[in-house]
Order: structure tokens, then sequence, then C-alpha cells
């Protein structure tokens, strides 16, 4: 028997549509797959569909047509997200809870409870380093503070797949190293990491593949040393892409 | 069971740690005062008037508090982008429903503790003798109509903004109170299509003048029997059910698009 993948993607198209406005064709026939412990940058120009695909795996939105699996259940059954932990750009938090309540909270919606919820939390809360601040209001955060919340929200559960939506947006070169060093100890600890970014450098350092996204398909897959002819960075072979598929699209 | 509590539980602490339960309770307390203090016509040492004055602004305050706690639940969630992160847990969108409605209401059950409490201790110090079965029923119904208008604030916030949401429940909630119980007299001066409409808002809309006991209390009609009260509340629990499951239907397969929300 094959090894399950962690995340798969199959014809998928989304199109929005209100009122007598024309139909928005976000997503138009995405395939992806993603293999178990596997980290895979998902790259895009603004308006490519990143986050509208990332949305379709967490069931915010439901797709016109396609399927989208994770670790072979449909997304649209909620308990194909258990083992699914995810932190969306610029993470909005209950700012009326302390740390520690909103890291209880997000543990019990994945069915923690006792001994297990409370090491879980604990574990959380030193692993991103806001134990002191555990037991103040998330309103009193800075911004650096409330992505590593965010970031123990998101792995409470100890999750096999990381989806992590511009993890490293608006953050200083210090919240970005975090970040990164994040990743690689996910992927050392066996889990599964689909991230989406405009930060090519990052994506460099940390990705086993890339897979980029432009005007709702996928224009390009693969290993980036694969992908990117010798003598160029990632980031002049993404310009080059995005404007070809762009011209080819108009 | 475990998931639809802690959604709950978070509605019970937003409540206890915003203002608005307290700026109800201490105008209520306020207007409390002013009645024990002035006496207008002389009507200010007759308990019944009172109880009555005070149990109509307990009433008010738990219908506002109820349509307002429920009916920003979901919309605020959305414009602040806390659904995205809320969504991605394994929670169906049923279990987030019922737990939003069941904190709410729960939040405005102990809410309305504390405003009978106002009213009875205020009604006491004018040498009222609280008949507590009564006061206890008078309670229970009333919990049983927030039960409904806070259910019907949630399905109404599923498509509709938070003020637009709570605008209408309050109008239908104000409508049904003061013009359902007239519309049998009324249909007696229509014929038609104007009767057939009064009947069908008659029979469609509810009818919170049912969870209603305050003149029973003020009047000293004493208790209900318990059969009359079970048949109010399990007509306020099918309408409660009615009124999730339009929720339901309405919120299920809703689309959360960040370009619309932030």
């Amino acid at each position: 028997m094959g090894k399950m993948k962690a995340l798969e993607i199959r014809g998928l198209e989304v199109t929005f549509r209100a009122g007598r406005r024309p139909p928005v064709h976000a997503v138009r026939g995405v395939d992806l797959s993603v293999e178990e412990n596997e980290v895979v940058g998902f790259l895009g120009p603004n308006g490519a569909g990143k986050t509208t695909v990332i949305h379709v795996l967490l069931g915010f939105i439901e797709p016109s047509r396609g399927e989208a699996m994770v670790f072979g259940m449909d997304v649209r059954r909620s308990i194909a997200r258990q083992r699914i932990g995810y932190l969306p750009e610029h993470p909005q938090l209950y700012r009326f809870l302390t740390g520690r309540e909103l890291l209880t909270y997000s543990g019990r919606l994945f069915g923690l409870k006792g001994g297990s919820l409370r090491d879980a939390v604990e574990h959380m809360l030193e692993f991103t380093g806001l134990g002191e601040a555990a037991d103040r209001k998330i309103s009193s955060y800075s911004r650096g503070m409330m992505q590593r919340i965010g970031i123990a929200q998101a792995l409470i559960n100890d999750p096999d797949l990381v989806i992590l939506d511009e993890p490293t947006s608006g953050l200083d070169p210090l919240g970005r190293m975090e970040i990164r060093r994040m990743i690689s100890d996910l992927k050392a600890r066996g889990k599964t990491v689909f991230f989406s970014s405009h930060e090519l450098s990052e994506v460099e350092l940390v990705s086993d593949r890339v897979v980029i996204l432009s005007s709702g398909k996928v224009v390009a897959e693969g290993r980036i040393e694969d992908l990117v002819p010798a003598g160029k960075r990632l980031e002049q072979y993404f310009v080059e892409l995005v404007s070809d598929s762009r011209e080819a699209v108009g | 069971m475990i998931k639809v509590l802690s959604i709950a539980r978070i509605v019970w602490l937003e409540m206890i740690r915003r203002k608005d339960f307290y700026v109800l309770a201490i105008i209520l307390a306020a207007l409390l005062f002013v009645l024990l203090t002035a006496d207008v016509f002389g009507l200010g040492s007759t308990p019944r008037y009172l109880l009555d004055s005070g149990l109509l602004m307990a009433w008010s305050a738990s219908s506002v508090l109820a349509v307002f706690l429920v009916g920003r639940q979901l919309p605020s969630e959305e414009r602040d982008g806390t659904i995205f992160p809320l969504l991605a847990k394994p929670i169906s969108r049923g279990q987030l429903i019922m737990g939003k409605w069941l904190g709410g209401w729960l939040a405005c059950a102990a809410a309305t503790v504390v405003f009978y409490l106002l009213v009875t201790a205020t009604a006491v110090l004018r040498e009222w003798s609280p008949h507590w079965l009564t006061l206890l029923q008078c309670w229970t119904l009333h919990v049983c109509g927030l039960a409904v208008m806070a259910a019907l604030a949630l399905a109404l916030s599923t498509r509709l903004t938070y003020g637009a949401a709570a605008t209408t429940a309050l109008v239908i909630i104000a409508g049904s109170v003061w013009m359902l119980p007239q519309v049998p007299t009324l249909t007696m001066y229509a014929s038609g299509w104007r009767m057939d409409a009064m009947l069908l808002l008659y029979y469609v809309l509810p009818h919170f003048e049912l969870f209603d006991m305050r003149r029973r209390l003020v009047h000293d009609w004493g208790p209900v029997d318990w059969t009359i009260l079970a048949r109010i509340a399990a007509y306020a629990a099918l309408l409660t059910a009615l009124l999730l499951v339009v929720a339901w239907l309405s919120y299920r397969h809703k689309m959360f698009r960040r370009s619309e929300l932030l």
C-alpha cells in the first residue's frame, strides 16, 4: 500500500458569484499533492488564489468543482481538521482572553481534556516563550507576541499537517528567523508543512518543494534546484514565470 | 458536547468582561432607586407599582442583552477575523451555532437573576411580601422567552450585519409583544387578504406574551398550574429549535473570504 498523502487537491475550481456582478474565477483547475513530512512553499503574486486554496483546505470556502483531501479525508468534513494546525496571516484572536485561556479553549476544541490539555498548554507556552505573559490579556500583547500565541494555538494539538498563511508577513528579522526555525523543527519531528509566502529568500531556505500559482492556476511545481536554472535565484525565476503566465492569460 | 460547552464558555466570559451587563444593571439599579425615593402621585409607596415598573425594566434590559450579546457573536467573529482560527478547528458549523446560542442564553439567564434580585430587593424595601413560587415561575418563563429571543437574533445574524440583525430582532420582539395579542380583536374588523395576513402573522410570529407572568406576580394571583408552565416551556423549546435549525441551514455553507472580511 502506498504512503498516504498529507494533502491532495484534484481539479479544484472556485468561482465567486455576487449578485449581478460578473463571476470571479479565483481558482481554475488546481491539482497538487503534498507528501507526509514534506515542507512545501506555496507561492504566487497577490490575487493568484493562494489564500483561496488554503481556505478550501480549511473548509471556509466550498469548491465549485473538484475535491480536496487531507490525510485521505474530504476537507468538507470537520473531522478532517483534527490533524491540521493553522496559522492565519496576522492572526486575530480573542483580545478579552488571556494567553492561557485561549490555548485551553483551542485545546478543548481539538478534544483535549484533563492532564493532557494542561500539559499541552504548558508545553506550548514554554515553546513560544510566553510563559510569563500567559495570564495577561491578549489585548496587551505586542505584535510579535500575537504571532507567537497564534503559533501556539495552531500547534496545541500537535498537528501532523501545519498550514501557514504568510507566516512571516510583517515580522522583523528576528521574528522571521523564529518562524524559519519552527518550520525546520516541525520537519525534523516528521510533520508536514504547507505555507504560502512572498518572502522568496525564506522559502528557498526551508522548502523541500515549491508550488507556484498565477491567475488561479499552478504554473510550476517541483524542487527548487530542478525548477530554477543554474545561476538564477528563485526570485528572478518567479518574476519571469509569473509575468509570462500573466501575459498568456491576458 | 465538550466543544459546544467550550464555545459557550467563551461567550459567557465575553459577557463578564465587557461593560454591557454592568451598564444595564447600574441603569436598572439607578431607575429603581429613583422609583423608591420619588413619590409621584403617591405611587412611590405602592409596592405593586414599584414591582410592575421594575419587572418591566428587567424585561427590557434582559431582552436588549439577549439580542445584542447573541446577535453580535457571529458578525463580530467575521469582522474581527477570529472566525478563521476558530473554524480551522475540528468543529462543525452546527456546533458553533449551538455553542454561541447556549453561551448567550445562559449568560442572559444569569444576568436576569441579578435583575430580579434587584427588583425584588427594592420591592421588599416597600414592604412587599414576595410569593416565591410565583416569582420562580415568572423567572422561568422569562428565561424561556430569552431562549427564543437569543435564537432569533442568532438566526438573523447568520446573514445580516450585527446592527441589522439586532434591530430586526428587536422590531420582531416588540411587534410580537405589543401587536400579536391584539390580532384576534383586529380580525373581527378585517376581511379578505387583510384578515389572512393578520392570521398568518399571528400564527407564524413567536408569542412572547406567553412568557410574561409579571401581572400574576404584581397582582398576587398566585402560581400557574405546572402543566401550563410545562406546555409554554415546550413551546419555547420548539421555537428555539426551529430558529436554531434555520440558523444552521443559513450558516452551514456560508463562505468566508479574507478580502471581504478584513
